[in-house]
């Protein structure tokens, strides 16, 4: 310590309290924690951002080619061209008022509420108002980061229709009130429930918002009934089919009213009416909110500290189950703890429904459409739809592993003492979260592949080899994000930084190329298989192309094999070494 | 200088603060005692603002915190037993953004800065992320931000867990000093050697309800010890000492 003097000029009680903080301010601990990763980059940083950099790059290329061409393919219909853009815009706008709504609950809950920061700033004279528009401009960052899909969109559309500079600036001026007004709905929202409902059920509201939006994409889909189209003979039916495509678009919506701002900006003029609309309700709503949070944003933050309420503190099933299981003491423990933690962790396993609403819908799809009817879906091509499918399995799969089985060692956080120093031995811990994710994924992906499968009448034969190769591919990729999760640890991180992290874009680049691999070498025998059954003479089953058809497959398996064994065995290496 | 009076929390049908009455005065050490859940944190925390009290009142510096939050926030130094500090700020960008919420302006912020990392000697670490910090110099960190802007009272929970000896001498001393120059501190601890050392009154608490309040002398005298009775001793009598038998039992 310093000389008396000096402790004591340290220590002086001064006056208190000096100049309010400006609103901006506080988000600076953010924007200097960006600078510093940017400054300290870890490994893998570089990698990270050229595989990100490149799917963008992809991403933004279709984004804006697909909507130039849908732009020329509709300019060529005068004035119906006009009408089925303006239907395209509002219905674009629409699609993503419901998703900044939905995005808006959820980040409000956590900027507003959850957040840890809020811990310290709470406790500094910061004023409530402040505090406010520093959060929900945080809020507004988290919920409409998706926004920018829209840009590509409509660069592409103002390219196709040779739309003038008035466009693009009207583009601006309309996406950023369109984002406040859902994302300042939503928060109120998030406000609302945390204050109504006890706040041991406020983080239910995750649960909650995620089942709705679920229900409600499949929902707005089924309204439209899309395959309705495959009936070009019966012109009454399209009639029916655009009536039904215009009936949610109401006048009242901030989408309709961004819809027509950007129809007038390609046609070269200014709506002021609805750009007014726009800015005044984003402004109204923003001022609302503010006047809604110095009242009710303490007393629920204050709520929402409570302890949340325990789910399955009592699991019969689970201990039933495990009790029955061909498992050591060690295994069944660690299988009921995992199993419950993920339970009881409802932000986690929440971002599963949106990606299971998909999944059904891309089923449903196949069990309302009439494939019949569409000349190239009948025949021989109909059975190459057996490895779209076993492609979307495998990137389905790929998702909900880096997500969920590669943080499964990550996730153990600062918990992890108890592991390294029980007697279980890292083999013993490792293994048991293989097979505890490898359960829910095989069933999860072998029914995908199937059902698929089935509905789309592919030859049984397909149907045999798509359903195998989903087991040792399940395989493959459960063992690779176990073994890497357990070799790239990152125990500080959420699981969802922990996916984001240098093994986890390892496991999706390694894991991206043995579903292509995997789905080449099927597909070869599979063509073999399906040729000879044409009957003709050249493509008949030689024992050369038997042995082909045994030799690939055979590689499937062993190549997935290998990469589950040398993953696994590679995680319990590393977690060895650590042990030290 | 810091005032609570009457202060309830109730979640639910459970009262977790019962009636909780204290006056921490300008220069005072105060200890705030009890055991594990007795409502020491759920009663700091409502101090710091953290959480709204069902009912009472808690005054800084004669400022309301209900009516007056800003002015009783800024009197008030806070050091929660679980502090939060941003991992990806080094130490002096933490220090400087600290100030800024306290609206100290730009002139007098640089030298505090150094002022107060070289009192908690963190000063060599100044441009290092705080992630690559041990928990103590965590803890120190959280000190000298929750002095930096001069608080008239400070309300510190468990001060002393994690720090190595040297941190904890130093962190006495500095209480000390803060003491002896008019800061009032409240200081919830289990550390009753430090309490029984520094504090000039303690209350202790059990069950949400104030059980007994005054200078250790006073209170020892409460509980029916001698004046030389060690204050652990004390505080047993006093919240229950059956814990220790069963101890010994076993």
């Amino acid at each position: 310590m310093r000389s008396d003097a000096h402790v004591g000029a340290a220590l002086a009680v001064g006056a208190a309290f000096r100049r309010p903080v400006s609103f901006p301010y506080l988000l600076l601990p953010a924007i200097w924690s960006a600078r510093n990763r940017v400054r300290r980059r870890e490994r893998g940083d570089s990698l990270r951002g050229l595989l990100f950099g490149s799917i963008g790059v992809v991403v933004v290329a279709a984004l804006s080619g697909g909507s130039y061409w849908l732009a020329r393919q509709v300019s060529a219909y005068e004035e119906f061209g006009d009408y089925l853009l303006r239907l395209g815009l509002s219905w674009l706008f629409l699609s993503f008022l419901a998703f900044l709504a939905f995005s808006g609950v959820v980040s409000a809950l956590s900027s507003f509420f959850l957040a840890d920061d809020l811990r310290l700033l709470m406790t500094t004279p910061v004023a409530a108002r402040r505090l406010f528009f520093a959060r929900f401009a945080r809020t507004l960052a988290a919920a409409s980061w998706m926004v920018v899909f829209m840009v590509p969109v409509l660069i592409g559309v103002g390219v196709g229709r040779h739309a003038p500079a008035a466009f693009y600036i009207a583009s601006l001026t309309t996406l950023a009130p369109f984002a406040v007004i859902p994302v300042a709905l939503g928060s109120a929202c998030t406000l609302a429930v945390v204050n109504i409902f006890p706040a041991r059920r406020a983080r239910d509201l995750l649960m909650l918002m995620g089942l709705l939006f679920a229900v409600a994409i499949v929902l707005l889909l089924r309204f439209i009934q899309p395959e309705r189209l495959m009936h070009v003979e019966s012109l009454p039916d399209i009639a029916d089919f655009f009536a039904t495509l215009q009936s949610p678009i109401t006048p009242m919506l901030p989408s309709f009213w961004a819809g027509e701002s950007l129809f007038a900006g390609i046609k070269g003029g200014v709506d002021w009416l609805h750009q007014a609309a726009l800015w005044t309700t984003a402004g109204a709503f923003t001022v609302l909110l503010g006047w809604a949070h110095e009242r009710w944003h303490f007393p629920g933050y204050s709520r929402s500290q409570e302890a949340p309420k325990t789910r399955f503190a009592r699991f019969a099933a689970l201990d039933t189950l495990a009790a029955v299981l061909p498992l050591s003491d060690v295994r069944r423990q660690l299988l009921v703890k995992d199993v419950k933690v993920f339970l009881r962790d409802v932000s986690q396993w929440v971002q599963l429904l949106p990606l299971v609403a998909l999944v059904l819908l891309y089923l449903y799809n196949f069990r309302v459409l009439d494939l019949e009817r569409i000349p190239y879906m009948s025949g021989f091509v109909k059975n190459v739809y057996a490895f779209v499918n076993l492609g979307m399995a495998g990137f389905v799969m790929a998702t909900v592993a880096v997500r969920f089985v590669f943080p499964a060692v990550s996730a153990e956080g600062a918990a992890f003492w108890i592991i390294r120093t029980s007697p279980i031995s890292m083999h013993d811990f490792l293994w048991s979260k293989f097979w505890t994710a490898l359960a829910p994924v095989l069933i999860f992906t072998e029914l995908l592949t199937i059902a698929a499968n089935v509905l789309l009448g592919v030859d049984p034969f397909l149907q045999v080899v798509a359903a195998g190769s989903i087991i040792v591919l399940t395989f493959a990729l459960v063992g690779l994000a176990t073994g890497l999760g357990a070799r790239y640890p990152r125990f500080g991180a959420d699981a969802t930084q922990a996916a984001g992290s240098y093994g986890g874009v390892m496991f999706m680049i390694l894991a991206v190329l043995l579903i292509i691999v995997t789905i080449a070498l099927v597909g070869w025998p599979a063509s073999i298989y399906m040729m000879s059954k044409t009957g003709q003479y050249r493509w008949r089953l030689t024992p050369d192309r038997q042995a082909i058809i045994v030799i690939t497959l055979s590689m499937v398996v062993g190549i997935c094999m290998a990469t589950w064994r040398v993953a696994m065995r590679s995680g319990v290496k590393a977690l060895d070494a650590m042990r030290g | 200088m810091i005032a609570v009076q009457h202060l309830v929390k109730e979640y639910g049908k459970f009262r977790a603060v019962d009636d909780v009455t204290l006056d921490v005065k300008p220069g005072e050490f105060h200890g705030f005692l009890g055991p594990n859940g007795a409502g020491k944190t759920t009663t700091m925390r409502m101090i710091a603002g953290l959480l709204k009290p069902s009912s009472g009142r808690i005054l800084v510096d004669n400022h309301d915190l209900d009516t007056e939050p800003e002015a009783a926030k800024a009197a008030l130094g806070f050091i929660p037993d679980r502090p939060f500090i941003y991992d990806k700020l080094t130490a002096g960008e933490f220090l400087r953004f600290h100030a800024g919420l306290y609206g100290m302006s730009n002139g007098m912020v640089e030298g505090r800065v150094h002022e107060m990392l070289d009192l908690f000697e963190l000063r060599q670490w100044e441009n290092e992320l705080v992630e690559s910090f041990s928990h103590g110099m965590k803890q120190r960190l959280v000190m000298s931000s929750a002095f930096f802007h001069r608080p008239r009272a400070v309300a510190v929970d468990e001060p002393m867990v994690g720090l190595d000896p040297r941190g904890a001498r130093l962190i006495k001393d500095v209480f000390r000093r803060m003491s002896e120059r008019g800061v009032a501190i409240l200081m919830s601890t289990h550390t009753l050697e430090v309490a029984q050392e520094m504090c000039h009154r303690v209350s202790i608490i059990q069950k949400g309800r104030i059980i007994a309040q005054g200078t250790v002398d006073e209170v020892k005298q409460m509980a029916g010890s001698a004046i030389d009775e060690h204050l652990t001793s004390v505080f047993l009598k006093l919240t229950g000492g059956s814990g220790l038998q069963e101890i010994d039992e076993i």
